[in-house]
């Protein structure tokens, strides 16, 4: 079966300015550097990461709202081009994280979600308002909301009108970028159950990106862990929370703070993450990564399958766990 | 009358003339950015270096018979590039925000975006330059015909009119006066309308007073909190009397805040008590006008203006904060209660290196030379897990990552060696990695010294992680207390419960779906009479939306307040009396 979502190696560089003598290699930072990855129809793909890790800018050029510096897209089979995003925006949308700056200030709640309608020629002038009533009772709002502004909503039914404008399109992706971390804990809880229940309801495939490996765990089918704008593992949620194969994946777990800690050793990461302007040579990890070898600062691992659907960027992904077999691939 | 209306004329349509074009100008360059921005602005900038008025009186000099329309251009076209450089730096600012992104995302065209988009963001801007700018043209005019460069007479004007005045001035004084007065009276009246204009077009004005305050910090606001008394009543003594001789270094009873707004008061901290122990760490739970952060901001009596204490003690070391006078609280604060931030970054001075920042402390508090102090600074930052103390000392904030800059705020805290250490979501702006680095560092150098901590926090598995005891905050109100251990294998209350329920972590095992508390949080303006988690609660009675449960004993130091444990006579009675 063909995946709804194919990236191939995505790049996104930013040249740093600094001044009239600007684009000089030195000052690139390669927010997104050669990213691949599928998605299929239905599921849920995980996105976690540390701040500066690429996975916001990830999603928004695989979405060509930022166009890549190199790679390829396909959706649908079809690959992205920068000249015909029209039908996507039909297709793959965006909920943000910020329920305060992410909707427009001055439109009333209707009119937001009426936009895309208006847009893409979904609906006239006399099927809109029924449509939206309709996308308002999906989201578990009230309709007598319709006529309000904003800034007149709490964050928690600001982020269901994001979530409802989303969806007007009938779209099949929907990527949610941290669409829950500005909320308290009360509400935060009940947005993503409407996420399930809406996946659920219109066999909708998520990408959704986070830094808290709690909202991660629950909402995901696969995840990919990023650091410094690479995938540096991919596999299942079962699989990944109960062997993390990847040193950073291991460090980033047990930083988690846990109700219930039963003696378990934290992995303390010393030093922090890296600037992206001026990564460690080889693995971009090696410095902070308790299982370094030489060849770790001299070589980049590549992201590959080591077991039957992990993918792990790293020389020594299966050693760490078989200690053993530490001399076999460190001879290489 | 012809005068006025002459002048009057030209301003407006010079300003509409200078306002579209600058308005189109600055939209288009602002959105675009590339180099019709450039183009567009330098020679703005090339105009803007031109004596305006020179030019104009040079152009206007040429034309021998001088109507309306030549004044209009000429006044109105050079004024466009004070329109273009207001609506390029909005748009510029605008088009970076979230939703102009979540408006592409939607496949709105580049037309839709500046057009229904952006458009409307700077209506506000352009109507109050436009008011100004009419004033200003009229002046302007005024000017030019005073020189002799208006209107051809005998058509009249303002400004034609007071220089007929000024030729006559010693035969009739009067003349000059009433065209001056006119030109007076209409720009003032116009700057005071932009002014008005200003305020009533933004419609988040209107809540401006409220917004004001940190969304965190405001909770309970209701006119009418019915029963005082109730929601304090019996305040069970938290001591034991079996354990725990010492008595606490802070006690804080029946703590109130409240911030007086101009049609409501808001209580953000009602009745609160709890204690703090020598060396041990309280952690205080709560989401957003919990009241969490209210509470600590009194304990060092630096609550933002208009808040204020209402009622209740706290005592530290036995001597009372809330009737201490100023210069007593801010030596307390440098030297005994030390205090940490959410932001890092920004709780440092950006203008001084960390260095001069630390010494300068050291040297206040300790009286030490510089060069003990550059060494005692180096020394603590070794302390909080710095590698390379010398290294760091001559940075910047701004060139330090936030969990550097955060140990560093620790490190200075801890300078004085304080008793008492308030820590205020002290790692919610760092990463997961960092954040447990950070909060370790802060464990274990609390320990050594004996310090006691209050740790505030969003996140019920920091606490659990790192505290003591914990103190349960919800509406302002304390809901739940106790040594974590208890509270959180006996959790009591409803709202503890869904809470720790309702948080999704990596360790609860996938597949099993996510338990929810509904609704929202109150309204601070509208609170309940009872309960305040009362219109939440699964386990709600008909009591809790009448009476606020006071706090009842259900364990060593555990207490709750909820009508499930109440033992109290008189809820009882209420109880009875409904059922």
């Amino acid at each position: 079966m063909a995946h709804l979502l194919e990236v191939r190696d995505l790049k996104k560089h930013f040249a740093s300015h600094s001044g009239f003598f600007a684009g000089s290699e030195k000052n690139t930072v390669r927010a997104v550097d050669g990213v691949s990855f599928t998605v299929d129809q239905g599921e849920t793909l995980g996105l976690v990461g540390e701040s500066g890790s690429g996975k916001s800018t990830l999603v928004r050029t695989l979405l060509y709202l930022d166009l890549p510096t190199s790679g390829e897209v396909y959706f649908d089979g079809q690959l992205l081009t920068k000249k015909e995003t029209v039908w996507l925006r039909r297709r793959a949308q965006i909920v943000f994280q910020d329920p305060y700056t992410s909707l427009p200030p001055r439109m009333r709640v209707w009119e937001i979600i009426a936009e895309p309608l208006l847009i893409h020629h979904l609906a006239d002038r006399h099927s809109v308002s029924e449509r939206v009533s309709q996308l308002l009772e999906d989201v578990g709002l009230q309709t007598m909301i319709a006529d309000k502004y904003p800034h007149q909503l709490s964050g928690g039914m600001r982020q269901r009108v994001g979530i409802a404008k989303a969806l007007s399109v009938q779209p099949a992706l929907v990527v949610a970028d941290e669409s829950v971390s500005a909320l308290d804990a009360s509400v935060q809880s009940q947005i993503l159950n409407l996420f399930k229940d809406l996946q659920e309801r219109h066999n909708l495939t998520y990408i959704f990106v986070s830094h808290d490996l709690g909202v991660v765990k629950y909402m995901s089918h696969r995840i990919a862990v990023m650091y410094l704008g690479e995938i540096v593992e991919l596999a299942t949620t079962e699989e990944l929370y109960a062997h993390p194969l990847s040193p950073y994946t291991r460090a980033l777990l047990s930083a988690v703070p846990s109700i219930h800690r039963d003696g378990r050793e934290r992995i303390r990461l010393e030093g922090d993450p890296p600037d992206p302007a001026n990564p460690p040579s080889g693995c971009k990890f090696h410095p902070r990564c308790a299982i370094a070898h030489k060849l770790c600062s001299q070589e980049a691992p590549q992201l590959k399958e080591w077991l039957p659907g992990r993918y792990v960027a790293c020389h020594f992904a299966l050693d760490s766990n078989h200690t053993a077999r530490g001399g076999e691939v460190s001879g290489v | 009358m012809y005068g006025a209306r002459n002048s009057l004329f030209i301003g407006l349509f010079a300003v509409l003339i200078a306002s579209v074009l600058g308005l189109v100008a600055g939209l288009s360059a602002g959105f675009s950015r590339g180099w019709w921005d450039s183009v567009l602005m330098r020679f703005g900038d090339i105009q803007l270096a031109f004596p305006f008025i020179l030019l104009a009186i040079t152009i206007l000099g040429v034309i021998s018979d001088r109507n309306s329309v030549h004044l209009i251009l000429v006044i109105g076209i050079p004024t466009w590039i004070i329109y273009a450089r207001v609506v390029r730096s909005r748009v510029m600012v605008e088009r970076d925000k979230d939703y102009i992104l979540g408006a592409k995302a939607i496949g709105a065209s580049d037309m839709r975006l500046m057009g229904k988009y952006i458009l409307p963001s700077l209506w506000t801007a352009v109507l109050v330059i436009a008011m100004l700018d009419f004033g200003f043209v009229i002046l302007l005019e005024a000017t030019l015909s005073f020189l002799g460069f208006g209107l051809t007479p005998p058509t009249p004007s303002w400004g034609t009119i007071l220089a007929e005045g000024k030729r006559n001035i010693l035969i009739a004084p009067w003349l000059a006066v009433l065209p001056g007065l006119a030109i007076m009276a209409t720009v003032l009246a116009i700057n005071l309308t932009a002014d008005g204009i200003a305020d009533v077009l933004d419609p988040k004005l209107k809540i401006s007073i409220f917004r004001r305050l940190p969304q965190r910090e405001l909770a309970n606001g209701s006119l009418k909190d019915p029963e005082g008394k109730d929601a304090r009543s019996i305040q069970p003594e938290p001591t034991d009397p079996n354990d725990n001789v010492e008595p606490p270094l802070l006690k804080v009873r029946d703590l109130s805040v409240e911030f007086p707004l101009e049609d409501k008061v808001v209580k953000a901290v009602r009745h609160v008590s709890f204690d703090v122990y020598r060396g041990r760490t309280l952690g205080i739970v709560g989401e957003s006008g919990s009241g969490k952060s209210v509470t600590a901001s009194s304990i060092i009596q630096l609550i933002e203006p208009p808040g204020r204490v209402t009622g209740g003690e706290i005592l530290f070391e036995g001597q009372d904060l809330t009737r201490i006078s100023n210069n007593d609280m801010s030596q307390l604060r440098g030297t005994k209660i030390g205090m940490i931030y959410q932001n890092p970054t920004s709780s440092l001075n950006p203008v001084l290196s960390i260095g001069s920042q630390m010494v300068e402390t050291i040297r206040i508090h300790l009286k030490s030379s510089p060069a003990e102090a550059r060494d005692i600074a180096s020394r603590a930052l070794l302390k909080v897990g710095i590698g390379n103390p010398h290294a760091i000392l001559s940075k910047y904030p701004f060139q330090l990552s936030g969990g550097m800059n955060q140990r560093v705020m620790i490190a200075l805290a801890m300078l004085t060696q304080p008793d008492l250490l308030i820590a205020d979501e002290p790692s919610s702006a760092l990463d997961v990695t960092t954040q447990a680095v950070v909060l370790e560092r802060l464990r274990d150098i609390t320990r050594e010294h004996q310090t006691s901590l209050i740790l505030i926090t969003h996140d019920f598995a920091l606490v659990a992680e790192f505290a003591d005891e914990i103190l349960v905050m919800y509406a302002g109100q304390v809901c739940e207390s106790g040594p974590i251990r208890s509270v959180i294998d006996e959790v009591k209350h409803p709202y503890t419960k869904a809470l720790l329920q309702s948080v999704p972590r990596a360790e609860i095992e996938s597949g099993t779906r996510l338990q929810t508390i509904p609704g929202e949080l109150p309204d601070p303006a509208a609170l309940p009479p009872g309960c305040p988690f009362a219109d939440r609660c699964v386990s709600v009675m008909d009591i809790c939306r009448l009476v606020n449960p006071s706090q009842v004993r259900v364990g060593s130091h555990h207490n709750v307040a909820c009508h499930l444990w109440s033992s109290n006579k008189n809820e009882e009675k209420i109880r009875w009396h409904i059922s």
